[in-house]
């Protein structure tokens, strides 16, 4: 009897922490401000992805985010038109309904036709860029980051005159998952054009985690690929780490105010796992 | 496989050497590894490769020219149905595989899993059989299969990008070929010069990958004769300078060295789907295919029972199996650096597995020197 009431008291003792931290989130919710959430490697169409999709809605309450970038792996398995129910249409159907815009950047596991289907707004374009607020937001491919990619990315870097720069994809630059990891080659033809034009903040997923890395070159780098898929204690703490959660599915929220983005990790249970805020680094 | 190692090493001294710095290095600093290969990766796999494929393609052209030895015509068209069947039938498990796995952007690698690393291949071949119709039957099904992948990746890419331009360039650059021909041109320079340049520019041009620039040139070369079943047999005696390997050896030595470092450095960690489609497809959908196809001759009545010798074939299905650096290099003409060529370049050393799987069915089927009459 004993330990039943300390098991209750326990699971009391959680819901009441979640609930805390949903009102006390560390968010500054500024009238105005650029509101948006992060997920990677959601697509599963499982429970866990439904869970996080109704944490999503449930701090879309009173945290009302404009947008849902995804950092690929948006559907796993089968991606025939029921699946796009399944895995995307059904879980964030209240996010859908109250008008949230998702941007989506192709995964390993995504078909590269999905890149037509509309509420993913990539408009045909494996890789795009678009602009909201004060942020220039850069979507790229890293399946294939072929030589006209990297031209595009290169005008679109040198061109853009917003005070943010923020670009998202799925491989990692930087990560200490076990599973993959950082994604080097890709970083020697990235990181000199992040670096070079200014991009301040960088998503990616595929590592089945939640990774907050410590700035490299002045860049933070956020790895959020447990939105759906989660590979329970691969993360491999290193010097890099700045702060990691792999005990359960996350996602991300973030708010760009002037010259501050605050970003925000919540968990499965709406447990809040990182926060923090990134200053913008100015234009080089 | 000491010995398959010892035959290779004619043909490939330096490239173990690059490839096993660029595994170290790549694995140890990454970063300063990748830089060196990403600034290296164009000298070296466009231009320089164009060099390895021409000194390939003048050794096989050599060795099937009217002068050279081939084994009887039956045994040519069953290798040559033996080499579409294991390269079909790899393609067909590449992509079952990748069909599996869900992830249809690695379907576009599918070319790669129909080359075989022909020198190797040859060297482990040798190993086992010595001399005969059977070293001979699998350079041919080596190198058909290796004409079908590069013409399935040039393919693509030409109807991608086709240009009127480029292809005149091209056809320019055979014209003059024949011209040094007509003229009796004794040495290669002009083909190597002239016509070669051009021929590269106009296949850069056209989409089309221009390490295989020099190959419609290269049947126009002054040439001798050689034995197909040991194309190599009458290396050190070919000194003249009319003999493109005599003339490029050490060039060629610093290709294989430099295309070891900058395409072999894989970190281990980026074992992933392709990575096993690659394997699987080669190690398992080729030998099927060879044997298939052979099956498909005798039973068809093209081929006699007599004509093939299963176990033989056994052997020569799994000797096939290694893509090696051939599929080292195709990964790099479909895929662009990143975490797909990573996988797909891991799966492609992995063939290298082939070469010990083919000497325990060797062993297995007491074929070649593995025979009762051989040993002892």
């Amino acid at each position: 009897m004993r330990r039943l009431l300390l098991v209750a008291g326990i699971a009391v003792g959680l819901l009441r922490t979640a609930s805390v931290a949903q009102e006390a989130s560390f968010l500054p919710n500024r009238s105005g401000s650029l509101k948006f959430a992060a997920i990677g490697d959601n697509g599963t169409g499982e429970q866990p992805q439904y869970d996080v999709a109704r944490q999503m809605d449930q701090w879309h309450q009173h945290f009302a985010f404009d947008m849902v970038i995804m950092l690929g792996d948006n559907l796993y398995g089968s991606q025939g038109p029921a699946d796009f129910v399944r895995k995307f249409e059904r879980p964030y159907k209240p996010l859908l309904d109250a008008g949230v815009k998702f941007y989506a950047s192709l995964g390993n596991h995504d078909k590269t036709s999905n890149d037509t289907y509309a509420p993913f707004n990539m408009n045909g374009e494996r890789y795009y860029s678009y602009v909201r607020g004060d942020v220039r937001f850069l979507v790229l491919d890293t399946n294939v980051l072929d030589g006209p990619q990297l031209e595009w990315l290169e005008t679109i870097l040198r061109e853009s005159r917003e005070p943010w720069k923020i670009a998202y994809f799925h491989h990692p630059l930087y990560s200490d998952g076990g599973r993959h990891g950082s994604e080097v080659e890709l970083r020697v033809k990235l990181e000199p054009l992040f670096v070079k034009y200014g991009v301040d903040v960088v998503y990616s997923g595929h590592d089945h985690i939640y990774e907050r890395v410590v700035p490299q070159k002045g860049i933070t780098y956020f790895v959020a690929g447990s939105a759906g898929e989660l590979r329970e204690g691969d993360l491999k703490r290193s010097n890099m780490t700045a702060a990691g959660f792999d005990r359960d599915r996350s996602f991300l929220l973030n708010e760009v105010a002037g010259d501050d983005l605050f970003f925000e990790a919540i968990s499965r249970t709406g447990v809040s796992v990182d926060h923090g805020v990134i200053h913008r680094r100015g234009t080089p | 496989m000491r010995s398959a190692w010892r035959d290779a090493l004619p043909y490939y001294p330096l490239l173990p050497l690059g490839a096993l710095i660029a595994l170290v290095w790549a694995n140890a600093a990454g970063e300063s590894y990748f830089r060196m290969a990403q600034a290296l990766a164009f000298p070296v796999n466009d231009i320089g490769v164009a060099f390895g494929l021409a000194s390939l393609a003048q050794e096989v052209l050599e060795a099937a020219g009217p002068d050279g030895t081939l084994p009887s015509r039956r045994h040519v068209w069953l290798a040559i149905a033996s080499g579409v069947g294991g390269a079909l039938a790899a393609a067909v498990a590449y992509a079952i595989y990748v069909h599996l796995a869900h992830e249809q952007v690695l379907i576009q690698g599918w070319p790669i899993v129909c080359s075989v690393d022909v020198f190797f291949g040859v060297a482990v071949a040798r190993s086992v059989f010595r001399r005969g119709a059977s070293v001979s039957t699998f350079v041919i099904l080596a190198v058909v299969s290796d004409i079908i992948a590069l013409v399935m990746i040039s393919w693509r890419t030409c109807v991608a990008a086709a240009d009127p331009t480029a292809w005149s360039l091209i056809l320019i650059a055979l014209l003059l070929s024949l011209a040094f021909r007509w003229l009796g041109a004794r040495t290669l320079w002009p083909y190597l010069l002239i016509a070669g340049p051009i021929a590269w520019v106009g296949c850069y041009w056209a989409g089309l990958h221009p390490a295989l620039a020099l190959l419609p040139i290269v049947p126009f070369f002054p040439r001798a004769r050689r034995p197909l079943a040991d194309f190599d047999a009458h290396r050190h005696d070919r000194s003249s300078v009319t003999h493109f390997e005599s003339l490029m050896a050490y060039p060629l030595q610093l290709v294989a060295f430099l295309f070891g470092l900058v395409n072999a450095g894989v970190l281990w960690r980026g074992v992933d789907t392709a990575t096993w489609a690659v394997l699987v497809a080669s190690l398992a959908g080729r030998p099927l295919g060879v044997l298939a196809t052979t099956a498909g001759a005798a039973i068809s009545g093209l081929v006699r029972d007599g004509d093939v010798r299963w176990r033989d074939v056994s052997v020569i299905a799994f000797i096939g199996s290694i893509g090696g650096v051939f599929a080292l290099f195709l990964s790099t003409t479909v895929f662009p650096d990143g975490p797909l060529l990573m996988e797909t370049k891991l799966g492609a050393l992995a063939t290298f597995a082939g070469a010990p799987l083919a000497l325990i069915v060797a062993r297995a089927l007491r074929v070649g020197r593995f025979a009762p009459d051989r040993q002892g």
